[in-house]
């Protein structure tokens, strides 16, 4: 069975048996990604993350059954309106402090960033 | 004729538990410590929840006994009310069922709890869920899993699971959660309760730790249509910290008479007879059995009743899954152990956030972020992210398609009843799959509500999913009301139920 032109067709659920990868979630490519994303994962979490998001992606691929012709772009398909962006008001700076892991002289306290050699 | 103990009341319709308490028949005081003790039992048996604050509901409810005898209008007077533990309450702790904001207390009021304790509503307690709105089952909860009142070896689904539980135990008439795709309608069918999501920027979204910001919305959990319709009526309205709050005039879901639905054209979706990915091609027997009778009923009431194809539905898994997780890993990067929440590790800047979020994070949450990162990441954007919000904008064709013929869309809100805990916590795209019916109105912005339609032949509640153009509540909860009459629901009690 083949999707129908209009991508509809009655085969989208064994969809799963019938692609190929075309990007191949390996243990290089999470560990790529998490870094960007600030995680760190064990080699266990990172096999099981690459196992479970090879299948899961690879049922994504159907997307690209659907016609190019049947897409508008991403522009002009905007479904959200938003109000004008203007600014409110703020938070009173002691209820800020006191959800702050680490507060001190008015500011957050982060480990130190600049050292006398340049950035850490 | 029902009573009007605190424990009567708590059993019947929250309509009536106000009109009580605006009378002076009982006091707010006293429905709040009866639900705090129910809270307990309900905690204890389903972990459905996270915390409770018993001095602060006392002396809220308190402040509703004066404001009742001070004769001020109240649509609230007196209702417990439990929240989602992913929506501010000030005062108390917000943790979204994630580790990684331990010790966080709520500045402010979500605007929807603003507006329900305005109505006299009273919060007895936060409600377990999965972390951040991420799981269809609550099992992805730092807290623990919650269990089903109808059967604790099932799921009550999720995220919003634990509100579901709570009002299912009968600890609470009323509750509310964040639905981003389903999280409120599919709890609701799998625990035997009404529940609905609004038109997108209907409710307020200010004050709900955000998830997906273009999906996510507010709604509630009740165990009738009448009372799912008064919580809108007091949830909805503009509101300016909110950029996608709508300002046109809020739809009138508590008009009497109701709207005639003689005449009214019901669509049955044609794609929920073969729900994409469905294991053996189809529907649960039961729920299948169900839809059918569900549209003998709206039939039989008088509603023209046909089938309607939505045909990109198909989709619908696919382009939620890679849009709303791209947008969840930008959400969550404000997660890092700077501002708020846990903080682990101090070698480095770089180290504080990997190791913060490395710690806080569960597993179904950095799933959902790194798909999200990957789908967002240079080389990939176009064809993964890219491509899912043009599919996403053609669904949303579909249906305004599909509504040139119907008036609403009718289909299950799950294509099976609630399954048993652990049964998909090992295959993320099954548990992803469970969502089928419920991310297409979520994708469109489009109100839904699930009300029950029956049982299963195990005795499990089943849901029915009515889908309509924006602004279309009314229409929704009227003929929400007729399959709530026709199912007998409101009849059954779980056997878990708390007293």
């Amino acid at each position: 069975m083949t999707l129908s032109s209009d991508g509809t067709g009655a085969s989208f659920g064994r969809q799963a048996d019938r692609y190929t990868f075309s990007v191949k979630i390996d243990p290089a490519l999470v560990s790529k990604v998490s870094a960007l994303a600030s995680l760190d994962l064990t080699d266990t979490e990172r096999r099981a993350m690459a196992e479970q998001l090879s299948r899961v992606v690879e049922f994504f691929e159907a997307l690209k059954d659907i016609p190019e012709e049947l897409l508008e772009d991403s522009e002009s398909s905007r479904v959200l309106s938003l109000r004008t962006d203007e600014a409110g008001g703020c938070l009173d700076p002691a209820v800020v402090e006191s959800n702050a892991p680490e507060f001190a002289h008015g500011h957050f306290v982060v480990p130190r960033v600049v050292t006398r050699d340049g950035p850490s | 004729m029902r009573g009007e103990s605190p424990a009567d009341l708590l059993d019947g319709s929250f309509l009536e538990v106000a009109r009580a308490v605006a009378a002076g028949r009982t006091t707010a005081r006293a429905l709040a410590e009866l639900a705090l003790s129910r809270v307990a039992k309900a905690q204890s048996a389903f972990g459905a929840f996270i915390s409770t604050d018993p001095a602060a509901t006392l002396r809220e409810a308190d402040a509703v006994d004066r404001r009742a005898r001070a004769g001020e209008p109240l649509p609230l007077a007196g209702v417990p009310l439990a929240v989602k533990d992913n929506i501010n309450v000030a005062g108390r702790p917000s943790t979204a069922g994630s580790a990684i904001l331990a010790g966080f207390v709520s500045p402010d009021n979500a605007t929807c709890v603003a507006r329900l304790v305005a109505a006299g509503a009273v919060v007895v307690g936060k409600t377990n869920c999965d972390a951040f709105g991420m799981g269809s089952s609550n099992e992805n909860s730092a807290f623990g899993p919650v269990k089903n009142p109808w059967n604790p070896g099932r799921v009550p689904g999720g995220s919003s699971g634990g509100s579901a539980a709570a009002v299912a135990a009968r600890a609470v008439p009323l509750s509310i959660g964040t639905d981003t795709g389903g999280s409120v309608r599919q709890p609701a069918a799998f625990c035997g309760l009404v529940g609905w999501k609004p038109t997108y920027g209907r409710v307020s979204r200010y004050g709900l730790i955000a998830f997906a910001s273009s999906f996510d919305q507010a709604g509630a959990l009740t165990r009738s249509v009448d009372e799912a319709a008064r919580a809108f009526s007091v949830m909805a309205g503009v509101d300016p910290k909110d950029a996608t709050s709508l300002s046109t005039p809020v739809p009138e879901v508590e008009s009497d008479p109701p709207p005639d639905l003689r005449g009214r054209k019901v669509g049955l979706l044609a794609e929920a007879e073969s729900p994409a990915g469905a294991e053996g091609g189809g529907l649960h027997p039961d729920v299948k059995a169900s839809f059918e009778e569900a549209g003998e009923t709206l039939r039989s009431a008088g509603a023209v009743v046909t089938a309607v194809s939505v045909p990109r539905v198909r989709f619908a898994v696919p382009v939620y899954y890679l849009t709303a997780t791209a947008e969840a890993s930008s959400n969550l990067a404000r997660f890092d152990g700077v501002r708020y929440g846990a903080r682990k590790g101090d070698s480095s800047l770089a180290a504080l956030y990997r190791e913060t979020r490395s710690a806080g994070f569960g597993p179904e949450v950095k799933r959902r972020i790194l798909l999200g990162t990957f789908a967002l990441s240079a080389g990939y954007h176009d064809a993964y992210y890219g491509r899912a919000q043009r599919v996403r904008a053609l669904l949303a064709r579909d249906f305004a398609e599909a509504f040139r013929e119907v008036d609403v869309i009718l289909c299950p809100t799950s294509p099976e009843p609630a399954f048993a805990l652990g049964a998909k916590t090992d295959d993320p795209l099954a548990m992803y799959l469970a969502d089928v019916f419920t991310v297409p109105a979520s994708l469109a912005g489009l109100p839904a509500v699930s009300v029950p339609s029956g049982f299963s032949r195990d005795g499990l509640p089943i849901g029915m999913q009515f889908i309509g153009p924006g602004d279309t509540e009314p229409l929704l909860f009227a003929f929400a009301r007729v399959l709530e009459g026709a199912s007998g629901a409101l009849a059954r009690r779980a056997p878990g139920a708390v007293s």
